[in-house]
């Protein structure tokens, strides 16, 4: 379990992160999501203990970051960090030295999935291959807490359904893992949870498939110009209000049931409810302009 | 078992939905009958890559709905006792979604309500004509 409360890390009078909380408990794999200079970076450094947080807590199994912490919590950075001059076999040999929970049949299996040859020197392992390695000594340690910033960087289409693959089996094994991405789309496959960061700040988390079931859009056909509806721009149950002519379409946070028949009310000829994607939730979320928080 | 069921993780029709919706559909066409064996929920999310707390939701559903029963260490199985009981409850949800759906479609079109009872009218004539006067 990975739990964040209310996390802030100012740069001088910069908030590269803003009161962000998030949990991901065992079994759970949870999408960080957001545009550069989100404050992805900024919250995984704070994560792993490389940069003191100005305010907030960050609790692993119940506990704050501790030495102890580090032999269940497994870190694969965007850039693969390897030794250029050792060969992939070596580097297995490194993180035997420094795991107590290392497995050495597991990492063989994974370098076979990958495809690695373990004589060759990393820098003579192409990018892709390189974050395989990566992968491999961080799945290695059999991690309880696993975080991963851009996971699938360099990988061809199918070693990145691979990499999901064993991310997934991680989960099922109980782990928590934290992604970022860029990729909704992978996001959308493998997570259950999402957190969507955008200027330091969280706009909307939590459960996929509940933000899927929430997150619609009632589209109204009206006989002559669409009514202004000025209230609706007001309510709790409302993201924000289109109008074009005679259609009215109502981007819904939640309820869309209930704002169709209200709708239906109004004399509206047509209407019906669009299920939104993931990526189409995400780009509102970000989106420039006025979009109100809300609590994951 | 797992190829009867994919999902499509773009579309916003949550997950866990899918896979309910397509196993009530199995089991109503028959293509899983009483007594078989669902895979594991790791399984099933390994073949649809797919969160396995979002397979463990929608077998979680479905126990509730009766449509399955899982004993702990032997896995989860098509409901076999009062075989009826929820082959028939299955199919009923399958179709009603489906009507569901054709009503909301129609009126989105913009169809007055007399005419469609016409319609259905007309489609119950057609695929029920022994019970039609």
């Amino acid at each position: 379990m990975i739990a964040v409360r209310d996390l802030v890390k100012r740069y001088g009078s910069f908030s590269a992160v803003d009161g962000v909380s998030l949990d991901v408990p065992a079994g759970s794999i949870c999408g960080l999501l957001g545009p550069n200079g989100s404050g992805k970076t900024t919250t995984f450094k704070c994560l792993l203990g490389f940069a003191r947080p100005n305010a907030g807590e960050i609790r692993f199994d119940g506990a704050p970051l501790a030495p102890a912490t580090f032999e269940r919590l497994a870190y694969v950075p965007e850039r693969a960090a390897l030794y250029d001059w050792l060969t992939a076999e070596q580097h297995l040999e490194l993180t035997r030295r420094s795991y107590a929970r290392y497995d050495e049949a597991r990492a063989r299996e994974l370098l076979r999935v990958f495809e690695l040859d373990p004589r060759k020197k990393a820098k003579h392992l192409s990018k892709g291959q390189q974050t395989a390695l990566a992968l491999t000594l961080a799945l290695a340690i059999r991690p309880s807490m696993l975080v991963l910033d851009e996971p699938a960087t360099g990988l061809d289409p199918i070693f990145q359904r691979v990499v999901l693959d064993l991310l997934i089996d991680a989960a099922a094994n109980g782990a928590s893992v934290l992604l970022s991405s860029h990729q909704v789309g992978q996001v959308e496959r493998a997570a259950d949870r999402v957190a969507i960061l955008r200027r330091g700040k969280l706009v909307l988390g939590g459960d996929i498939d509940a933000l899927k079931g929430d997150e619609k859009i009632v589209e109204a056909i009206f006989a002559g110009s669409a009514p202004s509806l000025n209230g609706l721009g007001h309510d709790a149950r409302v993201r924000r209000v289109e109008t074009t002519g005679a259609i009215l379409r109502v981007y819904a946070r939640r309820d869309a049931d209930a704002l169709a028949a209200e709708l239906g009310g109004l004399g509206a000829r047509s209407i019906r409810v669009i299920d939104r994607g993931l990526e189409d939730i995400f780009l509102d979320a970000v989106a420039d302009g006025v979009i109100p928080e809300v609590p994951s | 078992m797992p190829a009867v069921v994919t999902v499509d993780s773009r579309s916003g029709v949550p997950i866990y939905q899918q896979v309910i919706d397509q196993i009530k559909r199995s089991v109503a066409l028959g293509t899983l009958v009483p007594g078989e064996q669902l895979p594991t929920v790791k399984a099933l999310a390994l073949t649809l890559t797919v969160n396995p707390n979002t397979v463990a939701r929608a077998y979680r559903d479905l126990e509730r709905e009766e449509i399955i029963e899982t004993s702990p260490g032997r896995g989860s199985f098509v409901r076999g006792n009062g075989v009826v009981g929820e082959m028939t409850r299955a199919v009923a949800d399958v179709a009603a979604k489906a009507v569901g759906e054709a009503v909301r479609e129609a009126r989105s079109l913009g169809v007055a309500r007399p005419d469609l009872e016409r319609m259905v009218e007309r489609a119950l004539a057609r695929w029920y004509p022994e019970e039609t006067r």
